[in-house]
């Protein structure tokens, strides 16, 4: 009877772990292909601009290999606001600092319009772990629709997301500091 | 010599061996229930590992930052599981202590308890340690930034002390010193420290953030849990209670220090067929409603009208304060009863033979169950155990219901040689009588044992030396 209980128990504990651990991998390729289509999908986004696009695409690139690199790395970006500051209320894109959080850095690019924002796009997200990443990747559609309704950093927190929340609005503040906005 | 050995009927003859077992598929049922109920123990600590793996937990471990972040969060999951499962194994839920019994289900109980808060120990040091390397903080400093800064966080703080006080004084070292209310009043701090882990769980740690299916099943599983101790532990006995209307009709001196308390109450005919099981009674006087004591019936409930109003018997000693003052109840208290409990019962027998043995007090369940219990005249045999045949409380009626039922019926007293591990009076001891020596048939039979904890255990030993096998012993703990 004992013996019975043994092994159902350690055959139905060993099926759960597999199957969480095969659907957690599951869950990190996922994470990892959003992760990639979001590259090309800001870099369209973008397209609008001239080549400091190219050079924002590049530190995306750069800043999901090492984080702290890409601080090095935004900082040129911000370099590249300057040369773009001449046409700020033109238009352009301006990239804001970098945010360091627990769950990983933050940075967002903002393309300008006619003194309008017409764009954010995320150059870095909190991608610490799988949650961080889940969880940005929620956060950060709402958070571009409402400043774009708002046309400032002036937005509520999203829920359950408030620490990726804040460094994303710190950031867009620095850029849109930078635009002159 | 101050032994005496009653024969009460012995059997003319002894029918077939062979005769059916009725008892086999309960038997079987509830061996398969009990080993259903470790499986599923066992599969929900799997499972609070599973949320997190399936999270994608396991990619942490490739910083050092992330491993200690990553096994915090595991021994976290792990220790808030183990959680749940001693308050449900607390909760008297019937598929557990139909199963396996009040007293096992509470030594399980017991057993998680240090595991459960090394785990939660765990989880706090390993996760400040944790996010003190990601943001290069030391721990201590990392944990008071956590207290500070992040919302709940210091909920947690706290329930993390009540955790502690709660397993510190139930060490059986500690809870010695104190007397069983102290005991029961922190323990009730449980419920506080629970309900102060949970906020952190669910804002904080992003393994339950909004729209995950983990965060569905922790809250199904926490809110379970708090459903099964409400409805069992509160709903039912109020339920109860209010259905049976008991009362306490009269008090009976039964010996030196011992009473029985007879009550009259309503519907007492759902009530029959539990003699042996147990039933938490609150005499509802001033000064005595708080006190929760646990007895079993002394005699099947008597049924007096159609619609099952009726009486019903407990008989108890002066062990302690409280149980001093029920000497002196009045006629009319009302009684709050939860129940019945336990395994002491019908319910757990798996053999046809039955062997009944109880000491002092511990001789009123045996009485219950010997009243119902089914078995053929000459497969039973009861053993009363007491220092003189005054403590051989309900001796009479026990006589007659053996004469009765054809149950074989021995009376051992004495005080048992001193320094000497035996169950038996000096003289039986010296004589090298066993329990097999009383009960031929002891291997194939339910062995039902009641008494003082350190006796029991003795008797428990001897039946296991004669072959019996432990499925088939039945020794219910009354003390906490």
């Amino acid at each position: 009877m004992r013996i019975r209980a043994v092994v159902s128990a350690t055959l139905a504990s060993a099926g759960i772990l597999i199957a969480g651990w095969q659907s957690g991998t599951h869950v990190a390729d996922t994470a990892s292909a959003t992760g990639t289509t979001a590259g090309p999908a800001s870099a369209g986004s973008t397209g609008a601009g001239t080549g400091t696009t190219g050079s924002a695409g590049s530190g995306a690139g750069s800043s999901s290999k090492s984080s702290s690199g890409s601080a090095g790395s935004s900082a040129a970006a911000s370099g590249s606001t300057g040369s773009s500051g001449a046409s700020s209320n033109a238009g352009g894109t301006f990239a804001g600092d970098v945010v360091q959080t627990r769950f990983g850095s933050v940075q967002v690019q903002i393309s300008v319009t006619g003194g309008k924002i017409t764009d954010v796009t995320a150059l870095q997200l909190t991608d610490e772990d799988r949650r961080s990443v889940q969880i940005s990747n929620r956060a950060a559609p709402l958070l571009r629709a409402e400043v774009l309704k708002a046309q400032s950093a002036n937005v509520q927190t999203i829920s359950g997301a408030t620490v990726t929340s804040s460094a994303y609005l710190t950031s867009l503040q620095a850029a849109l500091d930078a635009a002159h906005l | 010599m101050n032994t005496t050995t009653q024969t009460a009927l012995r059997p003319a003859a002894r029918r077939a061996p062979a005769a059916r077992n009725p008892f086999k598929g309960q038997h079987r049922r509830r061996m398969l229930q009990a080993d259903l109920l470790t499986v599923i123990a066992w599969a929900s600590l799997a499972g609070a590992v599973a949320l997190w793996l399936a999270d994608g937990g396991a990619a942490g471990f490739s910083t050092l930052a992330g491993a200690f972040t990553a096994v915090g969060i595991v021994a976290g999951l792990a220790g808030m599981d183990l959680v749940l499962l001693m308050l449900l194994l607390a909760a008297r839920l019937p598929v557990i202590d139909g199963a396996v019994g009040h007293d096992r289900a509470l030594e399980f109980h017991r057993k998680l308890g240090k595991p459960s808060l090394y785990l939660l120990l765990a989880h706090g040091v390993l996760l400040a340690i944790g996010y003190g390397l990601a943001e290069g903080l030391d721990p201590v400093s990392e944990a008071v930034a956590l207290w500070v800064l992040v919302p709940d966080m210091w909920l947690a703080y706290v329930s993390m002390a009540l955790f502690i006080a709660v397993v510190v004084t139930s060490l059986v070292a500690v809870r010695r010193r104190f007397p069983y209310e102290f005991w029961y009043a922190v323990h009730l701090l449980t419920y506080a420290a629970v309900l102060t882990s949970l906020p952190h769980q669910f804002s904080v740690g992003g393994l339950f953030a909004e729209g995950t299916w983990q965060r569905w099943y922790w809250l199904a599983v926490c809110i379970g849990t708090g459903a099964a101790l409400v409805h069992y532990r509160v709903l039912e006995p109020i339920v109860a209670t209010v259905r049976h209307q008991l009362r306490v009709s009269r008090v009976v001196a039964v010996g030196h220090g011992v009473v029985s308390i007879e009550m009259a109450g309503r519907h007492l005919d759902e009530l029959s067929g539990s003699g042996g099981r147990f039933f938490i009674w609150r005499f509802l006087a001033p000064g005595q409603w708080w006190h929760p004591h646990p007895f079993s019936l002394s005699a099947e409930p008597l049924q007096l009208d159609a619609d099952g109003g009726g009486r019903l018997r407990i008989t108890v000693r002066n062990l302690g304060r409280g149980s001093a003052a029920l000497a002196r109840l009045k006629p009319g208290t009302r009684v709050a009863v939860e129940g019945p409990y336990g395994l002491f019962s019908t319910a757990s027998r798996s053999r046809r033979h039955v062997v009944m043995i109880g000491a002092g007090i511990g001789i009123t369940p045996i009485r219950a169950l010997l009243e119902r219990t089914p078995f053929e005249p000459g497969d039973a045999t009861v053993i009363l155990r007491g220092h003189s045949p005054s403590g051989l409380y309900l001796g009479d009626e026990i006589l007659e219901l053996c004469q009765r039922r054809g149950a074989t019926l021995f009376h051992l007293t004495g005080r048992r040689p001193r320094g000497a591990q035996t169950w038996l009076p000096e003289s039986e001891a010296r004589s090298g009588y066993r329990l097999a020596s009383y009960v031929p048939e002891l291997a194939d039979a339910d062995v039902y044992v009641c008494g003082p904890a350190g006796w029991a255990l003795n008797v428990l030993d001897d039946a296991r030396r004669a072959g019996v096998r432990e499925e088939q012993l039945h020794y219910e703990r009354f003390d906490w």
